[in-house]
Parts: C-alpha cells; structure tokens; sequence
C-alpha cells in the first residue's frame, strides 16, 4: 500500500507557494537591539511618554531573563543582536487614505495570497486590517464599524488616538514581565491590531488581520488587544505568511484578550509561515504568547487555531477562567511535515466558581517532524464546581515523525471534574483500503480520512476559513504519504 | 527563600568515617559525583511538586551524628509488627532492617526458596552499575549493604519471595538497594514491604533493579506502610528482554512524603509491562509516583492503571510516561491515572505523557479527576444505606478494582484488610 517513491519525492519537494518577495522600498532599522532602538521604534511611532516608559520597562526587565529551553523543539542559538527591530514600507510619512492609493505592488501581494482586499472583503464582509511588515497600510469597512461605536484600528493608532484605552488594558493580561519573548515583544512591538467592542454591542462583522513577514532580517513583533465590554461579542480572523527564506526569522507576537460579564471573544487562526525546506533550512520561528481573560461571569473565550506553517511553533493560547460560569475553549489542529517542530497547546486556569474548558487538539506529525502537545488545566481552590474534558488526538504519517502529549492537570477543589483523554494512532489501513477499494487515491483517501479527523475543531472556524484550512491541510500533507 | 540541601562537606566526612567494605569504591565514586549535583529541586522538572527539603535537613543531621558516632549505625531489634507481616502473608520472607540484611534470614532461605534461586550479598562488580541521578548516586554513597536475587532458566517459586524492608528511626537514613537477575523463562514472585518499625522521624531511599531474560515474568508487588513521620524515595528499574513480562502492583499507604520511580525498559521484542498502583492519601500526606516505560523495540505492549484517593489536605502526584523509540513500530500502550477526591484542601497534579517516535503504534492515555458520584450516592440512600455506608462503598469500590489486578495472590488477604482500616481513615477524614 503505498504509491510510487518518485511520485513521492516530487510531492515531497512542493515549493511553498506563498514563497515571494515583494520588492517594495522600506525603510528598516539596521540590526541590533539597545534602548536607543527602542527609542527610535517608539519616536518613530509618534508614541507618547508612557508607551516608551512602559517599553524600556519589558527591555531592562528582559535583559534579566533567560531564554526558555523547557519546550520539546531544538533550534540553533538566536542572536538577537543580529535582528532588525522595525522594518515599515517606505511611505510612512503619507499613509494611503483608501485602498486606491496604496501601493499596487503591495495589493499584488495581497492578491498572490489570495486576499483580495476590495473585493473578496466585502463580498465576504470581512474587515481586514492588513499588517505588511509591522505597520497596518489598509483598513477597510472601518466606516461601518465606527457606525457601531467598534474600534478596529492599527495597534499605533490606538495608541495616539485611544491611549486611555491603550493604557487600561496593554499588558494587563500578559505583562512586560510575563515571560522571555512577551518581555521582548512589549520591547520592540511595532504595530499589531486593537480591537474595542463597547458594551452591548455585537461586531457587526467578522475582523480578520492577515500578517506577513517581507523584509529579510527582520523580526515580526506585533501585539493584538482585544476588549470586549459587557454583552458584546467579536469574532476575530488571524492569518499569517511569510515568503521563502534561507535563514530563520524570529516571530514573537503577543496577543491579550479580555472580555468582561456576559462578553463573549472568539479568537481563530490560521497560520502558514513559511515552514522552511524539506531540509529544515530557513523557516519562520513562531514564539507567540496568546492569553485570554474572562474578567467577567458568564464570559466566553474561544480560541481556535490552524498550524500548518513555521519551522518552530511554540504557542500556548491560554484562557483565565474568572468570572463566574465562564467558559474557555481551545480547538487546535496542527500540522507538522519534513523537519517543522510544533510545541503547542494551551492553558486552561479555573478561578471562577463553575467555570467550565474544552479542549480539542489534533496534531498531525509528518515527514521528520516533531510534535507536542502540551497543556496545563489547572483548578483552584475557589473553582467550585469547575469542570474541564480535554481531547488529544495524534496522527502519525510516516516512520520517522514523533508525536508527544505533555498534559498537567493541577486539581485543588473536590468538587471539579477534570478529564484528559488522548491517543495516538497512524492511518487505518482498514479505513484507507476501503477508500481505494471504492475508487478513491490514496491520496484522497488521506486527505479525506484527515479531515475527518480534523473536523471537530473545523466545524469552530468561520466559514470562509474553514474552506481554507481545509484545502491548506491538504497542501501541508502533500507527499507525506507512502 | 533557599530550600535546604544536602550538605556534601557532610556526606564527604561521613563516608570517609565508614569502614572499609567492599562498597568502599563504589561509595567515594558515589560521592565525588554527586558533588555537582545534590539532591533534586521544584526546579527540576521531574521534582516539581515534590519537595526534597524535609529529606535534606534529615540527612543532615543525621551525617553528622555518623561523623561524631566515627561511622557507627544504630542497630535494631525485630519487632511485632514484622512478625505479624510475616505470617499474614505466606512467603519465604528476608528481613531487612535499615538497609542491612538480617543474615540469618538470608542463610536460611538460600537454596530453600526454590530450585534455581539463589539469594546473596550484593556485591559490587568493578563497574559502578548506578544510575547517575542524584538519588540514585545518593543510594550508593551511603551504601553498606544489598540483596541480590538470582533466578536460573525454567526457576519458580512454590511461594513469593518476601522482602520486608523494616526501618526505624533509630537510624534516620537508611539505603537499600536489591537487585533481581531472572534467567530465560524463570518466574519470580516477589512482594517488597515497606514498613515503619517505629514511628519517628526517618529519610530511607531505595533503589531495585531487575533484570529480565527472554520469556523470563517477574511480578512485584510493593506494600508501602509507613509510619506518618517517614520520607520515602524509591526507584525501581526494570530491563525486559525478549517476551518478557513484568507485572508491578504497588499500594501506598502511609508515610509524610513518598516519591516513587518505576522506570521500564523494553528491549526486546513481545516483552510486556504492566504497572498498577492505588494511593490512599490523607492529612497532609504526599505521595507521587512517576512511571516510565520506554518501549525500544516493538510489537510490545504496555499497561498501566493507577488510582488513587485523597483526603485531608493531602496533595499527590502522578506522572506517568510512555517513550515510543523510533522503530518501535507494533507497540501497544494504554495508560490511564484516575483520581478521587474527597476534601476540598487535597490537591492532585497528574500528568499523563505521550513521546512517539514511531508510527505504527497505538497509544492511548487518559487521566480523570472527580468526587463521588451523586446519582450513585443517591441511589445507595435510595436503598436504605446511611450516607456514611454509601461513601464508604463507592470509594472502597473504586479503589478494589486495583486488587482484583493482583498478581501475587497471597497478599491479598492482608492487603484487603489494611486497605480497609486505611480507607475508613479517609473517609472519615472526607466529611
């Protein structure tokens, strides 16, 4: 049962298709990282005083921390001197007003993505504020938003036009000090998405933000904030790439919720950085901290991811349980072939009395790829009547890929109910002679037999996205089967 | 705030007042590599929550009691309980106070015990077979005697060889360590006691090895009693060879803090592990056990249920873990951690783990924390049992199903009854 070995090399050797530089003029800080670069980032930004006070603050703390070797993924040294902190396209000084006066080398780029901005946004309705290389250069349907009394702005806006908000809630999730690569991003954050639902108010559209690495050399550090006041609701899209590249570039974002009483978030995100080559060489490493806080009772958090790129994930979306019959929910699938390593997971911290998780992750190991799974529910004290299942499910596809589970469950109350299920397995060779037998490739039966497995944690993404993911599964598992 | 450790000027000046034995090497190599090291932390991963600092300052103290002594340890007297233990349960016993072996004991069961088992002296060998983790290095610095049990081909026992490991505080750290050769097809039976002659402050740390020949099944059952003053730190290592089985059922009881370590290693082909254990924890016990079972080879298959009950302010732990190799390909895992709360100061931390580097391989793992069923509470009451006598029988049910498991028949009876006494505590202690 397998197909044939050149047939499989030449799957295997796919070019990654997003793997394009766009070659437009931007003007990037040289290499280096010290507390003038910080001042320059911040001045650049047009930041007042105490967004620079608060980043110097995450830099010198930053200074004091070691880098986390914890995690089951291995990677050479990262020199952190050697990476360029801000790199924006050149126009800064004129930004475009609207999308016929931005750069139509950029909406090209826009367009190979397949995100068209104009059209397919607003057939779709979905705003989309696009972060090319740390500064937002196109917000579309923001009229309508501001109809709502919802914000919906580049990070750096924010900042000058809502630094009372900015103030309030930066940090107060993941603080400066939180951990190695929150402290740098706090440091060096140049721009990133901010999102503000009053209270009552449901998000008249679904926010999509698509991120994407262009510069050689340089760091992506952006920073999401999401508030979501009492009674409102928001659902949030999340899409990454970067072109093709020798060398590793370094991706640390930082990503805080908050929703307060009644408040319900749902975060979704499909990212394909670029993975590296078959040989491991290049690739994006993903070192991201999400963390959402369900301030309120009855608040929602949902997290739900698609990881098929980058070299190196390390990522966690966690949620912090509060409020009073709170709920968080964490639906992953994540995809690792030839030499990518995912460490990922989540964290799930019950305070809040009745307080309830659910966990669904599927990782799917390929190639010579390494995979865990790694998670933390944790019940306190107070957390009465708290209850959490988790779900861990992994697919192995090939001899020399690894797929791990590192599950902590702290219980501190009696009265909790806390489940964690996982197992792993390859393909049925049952299920996939059935499938040749009825005439499907065994190539569509995988693809088939993996969406099957994948779609508990599909059916939670949008719709539009759940097409994507869906046809982005099966180009990430393209020659991973024999 | 710096927990204590372990004073290695203490240990240094300690060892070198022991007199000369064969262990003599063993212990100064023990020592000088343990320099580095010292006892594990909360910092280390696998000490996490479990905290050595109690063990420490035992230690300490007690070193420099050896070195003003000039190396001399307190020697014990058998007691009541041992006697008892002894004919509760039908075995052919070894009796080992503090770390040493009761020689008569040895003497008499050599050659007794079976056709092709013998029992002697540990000795070591010119290499240091020690596992280099600190407890282990630990175990062999301060080492003064050990057991060795050898299994020819074909050998079996009419009854389980018994090791009860019977220490007082009159010596408030004691070392053990056992080692077990099982020949090709052999099969050994063996129940370890762990028991508390006195009550008091002690520290003991034992270290077992087995080692497994093709088809050879060793099945071990460890009773761990202890006083509730006692430290605890045990590791048993165990090599399987092809189609070899090893089928281990441990009960922990008693005892302030008891780390346990069973680590297994498959490294032949059918080979077949089996890991039980129930924890019964209350007042402000800590009990942690962490298993790992590496599968190097496959088709070969493991299982492993632990169980366990938690009252007072009890906090436990229980890490288990399953190392798939790459080309381990037909390897068949299952895993599951069940937990039982029953006060709302316990604490439990469990954590399953999963590391596969082979395809070919089924694994599972689940691990559930809760309290007693309400419907099923509700039910017994509907039938005319008092709260109490429901409790009592819902819990006793969920820790029995790990008895049924048992794989050396003759302590059953005994188990079953200090199961009982230890499980009324409990519940008690639940309300």
């Amino acid at each position: 049962m397998s197909t044939d070995p050149n047939d499989l090399e030449s799957l295997v050797n796919r070019r990654y298709e997003h793997g394009f530089v766009t070659d437009i003029e931007s003007e990037t800080l040289p290499p280096g990282l010290n507390e003038d670069v910080i001042r320059a980032i911040s001045a650049r930004k047009k930041e007042p005083e105490f967004m620079l006070d608060w980043r110097l603050k995450a830099y010198r703390h930053w200074l004091t921390l070691q880098e986390p070797e914890w995690a089951h993924v291995h990677y050479p040294q990262i020199d952190y001197q050697d990476i360029s902190y801000f790199s924006a396209p050149k126009s800064d000084d004129d930004r475009p007003k609207s999308l016929d006066e931005v750069d139509p080398k950029l909406l090209e780029t826009y367009e190979k993505l397949g995100i068209p901005l104009h059209e397919r946004a607003r057939l779709a309705g979905v705003a989309v504020d696009a972060v090319f290389d740390s500064v937002s250069v196109a917000t579309t349907f923001k009229d309508k938003l501001h109809d709502a009394g919802v914000i919906f702005c580049p990070f750096s806006e924010a900042v000058i036009k809502h630094p009372d908000l900015v103030k309030k809630y930066l940090g107060s999730v993941v603080p400066h000090r939180d951990n190695f690569f929150a402290a740098l991003n706090s440091a060096v954050f140049t721009d990133g998405s901010f999102v503000y639902i009053p209270k009552g108010v449901r998000c008249p559209m679904e926010l999509s933000t698509y991120f994407r690495i262009n510069a050689a050399n340089t760091g992506q550090f952006e920073r999401t904030l999401i508030v979501a006041e009492e009674g409102s609701h928001v659902s949030y899209l999340e899409g990454c790439t970067a072109p093709m590249r020798d060398e590793n570039q370094l991706h640390a974002a930082v990503v805080e919720l908050v929703a307060m009483k009644d408040a319900e978030i749902k975060y979704s995100t499909v990212q394909n950085w670029y993975p590296g080559d078959e040989n491991g060489k290049g690739g994006i490493y993903n070192f991201v901290t999400k963390r959402g806080d369900c301030r309120g009772d009855n608040s929602r958090i949902s997290w739900t991811q698609v990881e098929t790129g980058s070299a190196i994930t390390w990522k966690y979306p966690s949620c912090i349980l509060r409020g009073e019959n709170s709920v968080g929910e964490f639906y992953s699938v994540a995809v690792t072939n030839n030499m990518q390593q995912a460490d990922t997971g989540t964290k799930m911290i019950h305070i809040g009395k009745n307080s309830s998780s659910t966990i669904v992750s599927k990782g799917i190991s390929a190639g010579r790829a390494q995979q865990s799974y790694r998670g933390l529910v944790k019940v306190m004290p107070q957390a009465d009547g708290a209850r959490n299942h988790t779900q861990c499910d992994s697919l192995l596809i090939g001899k020399n890929c690894g797929a791990h589970t590192f599950p902590y469950m702290e219980v501190k109350n009696p009265s909790a109910k806390v489940e964690h299920e996982a197992t792993t397995s390859r393909i049925s060779e049952n299920q996939l002679f059935y499938c040749r037998q009825r005439g499907i490739s065994e190539e569509d039966a995988v693809n088939m037999i993996v969406n099957g497995f994948c779609k508990e944690v599909f059916k939670e993404l949008p719709m539009e996205f759940a097409v994507e993911a869906q046809a982005l599964l099966n180009v990430s598992l393209e020659g991973a089967v024999g | 705030m710096k927990a204590t450790g372990l004073n290695q000027d203490l240990l240094r000046a300690a060892v070198e007042e022991f007199p000369a034995d064969e262990f003599s090497a063993a212990r100064s190599s023990a020592v000088a590599k343990l320099a580095g090291v010292g006892f594990p932390t909360v910092g280390d991963e696998d000490w996490k929550y479990t905290n050595l600092g109690l063990a420490a300052e035992i230690s300490n103290g007690w070193l420099k009691t050896i070195i003003a002594n000039h190396g001399a340890i307190a020697e014990q007297s058998n007691s009541e309980q041992v006697a008892m233990i002894c004919q509760e349960i039908d075995a052919h016993w070894i009796i080992i106070q503090n770390g040493i072996i009761a020689s008569d004991s040895l003497a008499e069961l050599d050659g007794q015990a079976g056709s092709g088992i013998s029992l002697s002296k540990l000795e070591f060998a010119d290499k240091d077979d020690a596992d280099d983790d600190a407890m282990s290095l630990f175990n062999v610095a301060l080492l003064r005697d050990g057991l060795r049990i050898t299994a020819r081909a074909n050998a079996t026992t009419d009854k389980p060889i018994g090791i009860l490991l019977a220490d007082s505080p009159s010596s408030a750290v004691t070392q053990t360590r056992i080692v077990i050769d099982v020949g090709d097809n052999a099969h050994l039976r063996v129940v370890e006691y762990n028991l508390s002659v006195d009550p008091g402050r002690q520290f003991t740390n034992s270290v077992v090895q087995a080692n497994l020949a093709s088809g050879a099944t060793v099945d071990h059952v460890r009773i761990q009693n202890r006083a509730d003053d006692h430290v605890g730190v045990n590791k048993v290592t165990v090599n399987l060879d092809r189609d070899a089985s090893y089928n281990h059922n441990s009960f922990d009881l008693g005892g302030a803090l008891t780390r346990n370590d069973v680590i297994t290693k498959i490294a032949g082909k059918g080979a077949a592990v089996n890991l039980n254990g129930l924890y019964l924890a209350t007042g402000t016990q800590h009990i942690d056990n962490h298993t790992s079972i590496l599968h190097l080879v496959g088709p070969s298959t493991s299982e492993e249920e632990y169980r366990g009950i938690l009252a007072g302010s009890s906090q436990c732990v229980f890490n288990g873990k399953v190392i798939v190799s790459p080309g381990a390909d037909g390897t068949d895992s299952r895993q599951s951690n069940h937990n039982l709360l029953l006060s709302d100061r316990a604490e439990i931390d469990t954590k399953p783990e999963l590391e596969i580097y082979a395809d070919d391989v089924k694994c599972a793992h689940g691990a559930t924390v809760g309290q007693l069923d309400e419907t099923a509470l509700f039910y017994l009451r509907t039938r005319g049992l008092g709260m109490d006598e429901a409790r009592k029988m819902i819990t006793r049910a969920f820790a029995a199903g790990t008895l049924s498991t048992l794989a050396v028949t003759e302590c059953q009876d005994h188990l079953a009854k200090v199961l009982d006494q230890r499980l009324d505590n409990l519940i008690g202690d639940g309300q």
